[in-house]
């Protein structure tokens, strides 16, 4: 398993965030994770890239115990993260933005630059290269802070709602990539409000719910969990149609 | 004519021509001040040039943690004071040159910035700016107390001792050379923060932290070696200003107006800019000079004119040139066609000019 969590848990105080969370992501595997608001999704992603210390359990990458570490020390380990609420560096250029991340792993701003540019094409931001990241509309901020992620060439790459926000053309191209990197060998995991977006993507789901793990499984059985239903209150909808 | 150059040359060397392009006003502003001796004898006028590019050094140094890292330190004058008071208790207890005295008011200063820097990784915004504020006053308590050591608040004058191994001289040209070399030093510090991994990594903690920690970048300790850089430059400038003026007074050095100075001359010049610091300090260094001349021997009262005129200036310049005279004037030079430099910078004035 390339990233394994064993009965991790996070409190606030008297609020438990996280409760006993097992999770496997593979290589090159995409779990999606979805859930209601304040499920613990994103504090589940704050524990797993460091930003917060888990209050028990453990987190191990590529073999390694990483619960504890700091955020970049782990990004360094090769799992990156997203902010659903996108973060650009306001008054830097898109290259600059993501030639940052490409430092991660490029010793020098020579070899950055190329790693960046190339991200950039791909990731369709080239019309904006030049662009302060502030200036950026908000679908195209996404875009930025997927390419940033990117730039430091994870093995595992955390993303943290890049699809809402999007109008529909946005969302086409973001899922084309998303599948794209997949096909490319890395490993995903999805947190994903949208359900129609994210069960078609996913090989696996999980579904959180007041910071347990409710339900496991391919996106077609989740969505027939009678729990899941339930948590949802009666969102009810049919995968195979989406 | 750069672009002519250019196209004969091999696309490597354009491209270093292009890169030495865009430091043309510091060419011109340090290449003229080395010339300046040759051909001005004035020795007001020479001192008037020591001072600009001291203070410029300054605001420069002030910059690498003010500017670069979003550090905003209005307590600066903490470790131009180590400096200052490394040469003058040195020199006046042990007859030390001010070159042995340099490294080590360097390491002090260095050191108070390493302890500041990590004590305060935690404080943000204007928590960080008062902590600075508290270290430069603790040190002026230090200093006016301490008697034995550095017979308070009277200052010390530095034995006047002129010769190249105590960093003293009699006429002004080699203060100006001196000066020169110091300036260049600053300077070529803020061109590699614009184009090295460490400078692209800062720039990425000065805009968002957590952004930064998510892309690898250890960024607390990027904060504070750029504090510790900080220290160390300005302390280094403080001995040599001590060397220059010969005479330490701690209620100059340490005081809360210099570290104001600092800071000021920089943003006004263009926070977060190799050049910028400089033109702030000549603008700030004349006028000094101008008002110096003008209200000296007036009544007591208009002694503090120079306050109103920082007040006023500085809300001058907030006002129309938020981002300071250097990026102003890059944009009016490089127009409408703006072209993307190689830097943080050069970029960031040309996406915004465009």
């Amino acid at each position: 398993m390339l990233l394994e969590l064993t009965s991790v848990t996070k409190r606030f105080g008297g609020l438990t965030a996280l409760r006993d969370v097992d999770l496997q992501v593979g290589e090159n595997e995409l779990v999606g994770i979805i859930g209601p608001n304040g499920a613990g999704k994103t504090t589940l992603f704050n524990v797993i890239a460091g930003f917060y210390r888990p209050d028990g359990g453990a987190i191990r990458f590529d073999g390694r115990e990483i619960a504890g570490q700091p955020a970049h020390a782990i990004a360094r380990l090769g799992l990156c993260r997203t902010f659903q609420l996108v973060k650009p560096f306001g008054s830097l250029s898109v290259l600059q933005n993501v030639m940052i991340g490409a430092l991660n792993r490029e010793r020098s701003v020579e070899r950055a630059r190329p790693v960046a540019e190339e991200i950039i094409e791909r990731c369709r931001l080239a019309p904006f290269r030049d662009a302060p990241g502030q200036s950026l509309p908000i679908g195209l901020r996404k875009r930025l802070e997927v390419a940033r992620a990117l730039a430091t060439q994870p093995r595992l790459l955390l993303l943290d709602e890049v699809m809402s926000g999007l109008n529909p053309t946005e969302l086409r191209e973001m899922l084309d990539l998303i599948r794209q990197l997949h096909a490319d060998g890395l490993a995903l995991l999805v947190i994903e409000h949208i359900m129609a977006v994210i069960m078609p993507l996913s090989q696996r789901v999980i579904v959180l719910h007041h910071g347990e793990k409710l339900a496991e499984g391919p996106p077609a059985a989740v969505a027939r969990d009678r729990r899941v239903i339930d948590a949802y209150l009666g969102e009810e909808f049919a995968v195979a149609e989406a | 004519m750069s672009r002519l150059i250019g196209s004969v040359l091999s696309t490597q060397h354009s491209v270093l021509l292009a890169r030495l392009g865009r430091h043309w006003p510091a060419v011109v502003l340090f290449g003229g001040a080395a010339l300046a001796p040759t051909f001005v004898r004035d020795s007001y006028l020479l001192d008037v040039l020591v001072l600009i590019l001291l203070w410029g050094a300054l605001a420069g140094a002030w910059n690498v943690a003010g500017g670069y890292a979003g550090q905003v330190s209005l307590g600066h004058s903490a470790f131009f004071g180590l400096g200052a008071y490394a040469a003058a208790v040195t020199a006046i207890h042990w007859e030390w040159s001010a070159w042995l005295a340099m490294p080590i008011g360097a390491a002090l200063a260095t050191l108070v910035g390493l302890l500041i820097g990590y004590l305060s990784n935690r404080l943000r915004g204007p928590y960080f700016a008062l902590a600075t504020i508290a270290l430069a006053e603790v040190l002026l308590i230090v200093a006016s107390r301490w008697r034995e050591l550095t017979r308070g608040g009277e200052g010390i004058p530095i034995p006047f001792r002129p010769g190249f191994e105590n960093l003293a001289f009699a006429t002004k040209q080699p203060w100006v050379y001196l000066a020169v070399l110091l300036a260049v030093l600053v300077y070529g510090v803020a061109v590699y923060l614009e184009s090295s991994r460490f400078g692209y990594q800062l720039a990425g903690v000065r805009e968002d932290e957590n952004a930064a920690e998510a892309l690898g970048i250890d960024s607390r300790r990027l904060k504070v070696i750029a504090i510790a850089v900080s220290a160390f430059l300005t302390s280094i400038l403080g001995t040599v200003w001590a060397q220059y003026v010969g005479f330490v007074d701690p209620n100059y050095v340490f005081s809360f107006d210099l570290s104001i100075k600092f800071a000021l001359m920089t943003i006004i010049g263009g926070i977060a800019t190799g050049i910028g610091p400089f033109l702030g300090a000549l603008l700030i260094t004349l006028l000094e000079f101008y008002l110096r001349a003008t209200f000296s021997g007036g009544p007591a009262g208009q002694s503090g004119i120079y306050l109103v005129i920082y007040g006023v200036l500085l809300m001058v310049v907030v006002r129309f040139v938020p981002r300071g005279l250097a990026v102003e004037l890059a944009q009016r030079f490089r127009g409408r066609r703006a072209r993307p430099a190689a830097t943080p910078e050069g970029e960031q004035v040309a996406a915004r000019a465009d």
